[in-house]
């Protein structure tokens, strides 16, 4: 075995993305953001028995301004939809969407008049949870994959679509 | 000198303290507020036209999406409306787990409102304490029908499935250490100084105005007014129950803490004696698969944790499905008293207004 | 020498064809099956009906008997045997834990109280179920619900639910307008019911009950009956712009067209249009039809 050097032991040699990503998936602030049913889920989640906090996603935010997660918990309807557009345009880069529970997936049950059949019509979503509602470990194992998410994007990544178009 | 100018601000849809997805628009005098107009409608999933479309047995799912912090007193009610639509006779040990099951879900809805509203007023250790119990009755829920929240718990003419085994013992293990932990939220709060301050006095609405705004449930016995559907028309089994309705007589946010805390203690007092009196026999009753109502209109209304929950079915003859659906939502009722609460307070106690209604919009919007 | 038997390779399944996108507008919740009854109930009604049914059934046996005549002459004529007399069927009776409430008598001390007050506003009164409905004419509905508010023998004080039903099929009128009162202190309920056309303006029950506020709301915009002398007749539920009213009958489960909404737009609706171009190599054709 090699021991490490002195100076081994007190340097870590990583690349910039990587911290930034680790730093990023480990203090994802969602904001407090419940629509139906899939709130009470979410709230549980946050609360004693599942305790969120534990994967650094516990401090919800009033305000989309100071969030990085938006978890859409429940049914998106046509007079909210233009709302969570706007919540989610206020929120800063970089910022990632769940969409908790089947309503928020593909309309779930609620295939009617005043229901948007799924809240990727409206905005950009990075994690799918079905369910209705999920159980609180739904959406910890959701929020996992979005972490694993973080940890293997790119600053490349992120903008290759732009490149690509431009050329 | 000084220009005198009213402002008008925005609160909600998305606002942790409206319980969901509510707006309201205040006009304010300095921190008064003047004017105040709820605006709903933003979770308006079209239950009632969903369930016109489907048969009797497929709308108790519906049910439970609407008023999703108790779900199983929504599916009460319903399986009760359709049973007065068919004249049903439900077995007497269907009506009793029923009732048990119902006071349970009481427990957990009050324990939610418990959690949020003292989260609102700015008590955070209260929501890990209540949250901590409300794990176990969803426990129970989740033994007896599979599903936590939206339970889907009935069915009409009785239940789908009798007791699983060991849920006696669970809900007697829950029963016997629930009074230390009631006595534990009152220790948090009945004595606060800040709890005190921020419910005593606010919110007021008298007796009065709250029947003329058809308010029920805990906000109008907090004003003394002692109706409780459950003692006034009686159902399912609490005819047999021996049960107090705890009323207050300040009608203030404080006396509507007590009365649902009260109410907490009548609720596991009735599952006691449930689980003690059960009786034996068969579960559902005789009724053929596919239900055909004759031409009948019923209003069947029951005491759910926020009010008096009504359902309206109108039965088209020869058709499985119901002609009519109607649902009388408590929330939706109450929230009609908000300005009334509101106006000419402070800002800060409309959080405790909204809190202290126990609204949820998916029953509101439906 | 024949040729061992080569396995030929199965058929290519063929290429699915046109696009896949699902057809709202072929969609069973799009379709509208439009009643052909009136379920009002009615004790009226009933009685007429069970009247007819009595009427054909005995009918039906008078002709059994008939036929029965003429057969047994014939067979006398005949010489053969004579047939069996005619046994009278008897309704079959199921074997379960139903007992269906049927429309009857007023029998309950408030609807007499009632009918004796208002006497010819009254239309009809009955009891169902438990249940005691009045109907009244549409005209003197503020003052029927102010009447039973404060007779100090009825002191119905709350408004507990008001609502309407649409009736296509029904000729004259084509809503019903239902307020379910509630005495508190006598532990009693009260069904009052009108029946308006299309068009008409009934007045607002907020005079009496101020809780009738959003119900009247509500019912202005599901099935848009509009009430007069209301403080604020807008819609309620659906947004201010919306069209049409929900709960009619003639309208789909589905709306008409409000599902095409377009304010996505990640990064000038680029991942959209990425998607689109995949999905357009490999023959899949994503985009939303048009709502006509």
């Amino acid at each position: 075995m090699n021991q490490p050097t002195a100076l081994e032991q007190i340097l870590i040699t990583t690349k910039v993305e990587k911290v930034m990503n680790w730093s990023r998936a480990t203090s994802v602030w969602p904001v407090t953001f419940g629509l139906a049913c899939c709130a009470i889920e979410m709230m549980a989640a946050g609360a004693s028995r599942f305790d969120f906090d534990r994967f650094g996603a516990g401090i919800f935010r009033a305000t989309p301004r100071q969030a990085d997660l938006m978890i859409i918990a429940g049914t998106v309807t046509y007079k909210m939809a233009p709302t969570i557009k706007l919540l989610y345009d206020q929120m800063p880069e970089p910022k990632w969407v769940i969409a908790m529970g089947s309503c928020a997936t593909a309309g779930g049950p609620f295939d009617s008049y005043h229901t948007v059949q799924g809240v990727d019509k409206i905005i950009p979503v990075d994690v799918f949870i079905p369910g209705c509602p999920p159980r609180p470990e739904s959406l910890i194992y959701g929020f996992l994959k979005l972490q694993d998410k973080i940890m293997t994007s790119s600053l490349a990544d992120r903008y290759k679509d732009i490149f690509e178009e431009v050329g | 000198m000084f220009k005198n100018e009213e402002m008008e601000i925005n609160l909600g849809p998305q606002h942790p303290s409206t319980h969901g997805v509510l707006r309201v628009k205040l006009r304010l005098d300095g921190e008064t507020i003047t004017h105040c107009k709820p605006i709903i409608g933003y979770l308006h999933r079209g239950v009632e036209k969903i369930c016109e479309n489907q048969t009797f047995f497929q709308g108790q799912v519906w049910t439970d999406r609407m008023d999703y912090c108790s779900a199983v007193a929504n599916n009460l009610g319903w399986a009760e409306a359709n049973e007065k639509l068919f004249g049903i006779t439900v077995p007497r040990r269907a009506q009793y787990i029923r009732t048990m099951l119902n006071e349970f879900n009481r427990l957990a809805s009050h324990l939610i409102w418990l959690a949020t509203h003292a989260l609102d007023i700015g008590a955070m250790t209260v929501f890990l304490y209540a949250f901590r119990e409300r794990e176990d009755i969803l426990d129970l829920n989740e033994a007896f029908c599979g599903s936590r929240l939206t339970t889907t718990a009935f069915r009409i003419g009785g239940l789908r499935e009798d007791l699983p085994p060991g849920f006696e013992k669970m809900a007697r293990k829950f029963l016997a250490k629930f009074e230390t932990c009631l006595e534990e939220y009152e220790n948090l709060l009945s004595e606060n100084r800040i709890w005190k301050k921020r419910t005593i006095g606010v919110a007021k609405l008298s007796a009065e105005d709250a029947i003329a705004l058809g308010v029920t449930g805990p906000v109008l016995r907090a004003a003394g007014v002692p109706y409780d559907i459950r003692k006034a028309f009686p159902y399912a089994a609490y005819a047999e129950m021996d049960f107090e309705v705890p009323t207050q007589t300040a009608a203030d946010t404080y006396a509507r803490y007590l009365v649902r805390m009260a109410e907490m203690r009548q609720s596991a007092r009735i599952v006691q004696q449930c689980l003690d009196g059960m009786p034996e026999g068969p579960v559902m009753a005789k009724i053929p698969k596919i239900l055909k109502p004759e031409v009948n209109e019923v209003y069947h209304a029951t005491e759910a944790p926020k009010g008096e929950i009504g359902y309206y079915l109108v039965g088209e003859k020869g058709s499985t499905n119901p002609y009519r659906f109607h649902v009388r939502a408590p929330g939706f009722i109450n929230l009609q008293c908000l300005p009334k609460m509101a106006e000419g307070a402070l800002i800060a106690d409309i959080v405790a207004a909204i809190g202290t209604l126990d609204i949820v919009l998916g029953e509101i919007d439906r | 020498m024949t040729d061992p038997i080569v396995p030929q390779p199965e058929a290519a399944p063929e290429a699915p064809k046109g696009p896949y996108v699902y057809d709202y507008a072929a969609s069973p919740q799009r379709q509208v099956v439009m009643p052909k009854t009136v379920p009002l109930p009615s004790r009226r009604t009933y009685l007429a009906e069970v009247k007819a049914a009595a009427e054909a059934d005995e009918a039906k046996w008078q002709k059994m008997l008939a036929d029965f005549e003429t057969a047994k002459t014939k067979a006398e004529a005949e010489g053969k045997d004579a047939p069996k007399p005619p046994v009278r069927p008897v309704p079959r009776k199921d074997d379960n834990d139903m007992k269906t409430p049927w429309p009857e008598e007023a029998k309950d001390a408030d609807l007499l109280l009632l009918q004796a007050c208002l006497g010819a506003k009254v239309e009809e009164v009955f009891e169902q179920a438990g249940e005691l409905t009045c109907q009244v004419s549409k005209d003197t509905i503020l003052e029927v619900l102010l009447l039973c508010r404060d007779h100090a023998d009825l002191r119905y004080e709350m408004l507990a639910d008001q609502t309407a039903t649409h009736y296509p099929a029904a000729t004259g009128w084509d809503y019903s307008v239902v307020y379910h009162l509630t005495s508190i202190s006598r532990r009693k309920r009260l069904r009052l019911r009108i029946l308006v056309p299309e068009g008409f303006i009934p007045d607002s029950a907020c005079a009496a009950y101020p809780s009738a506020n959003w119900m009247e709301r509500e019912i202005y915009d599901m099935l848009g009956i509009t009430f007069a002398n209301h403080p604020d007749m807008t819609r309620i539920l659906c947004p201010d712009d919306w069209e049409g009213h929900a709960l009619r009958k003639d309208y789909p489960v589905v709306g008409w067209g409000q599902r095409d909404i377009a304010f996505r737009e990640d990064r000038g609706g680029m991942i959209e249009r990425i998607a689109l171009q995949k999905a357009g190599q490999l023959g899949i054709n994503l985009k939303q039809p048009k709502a006509e």
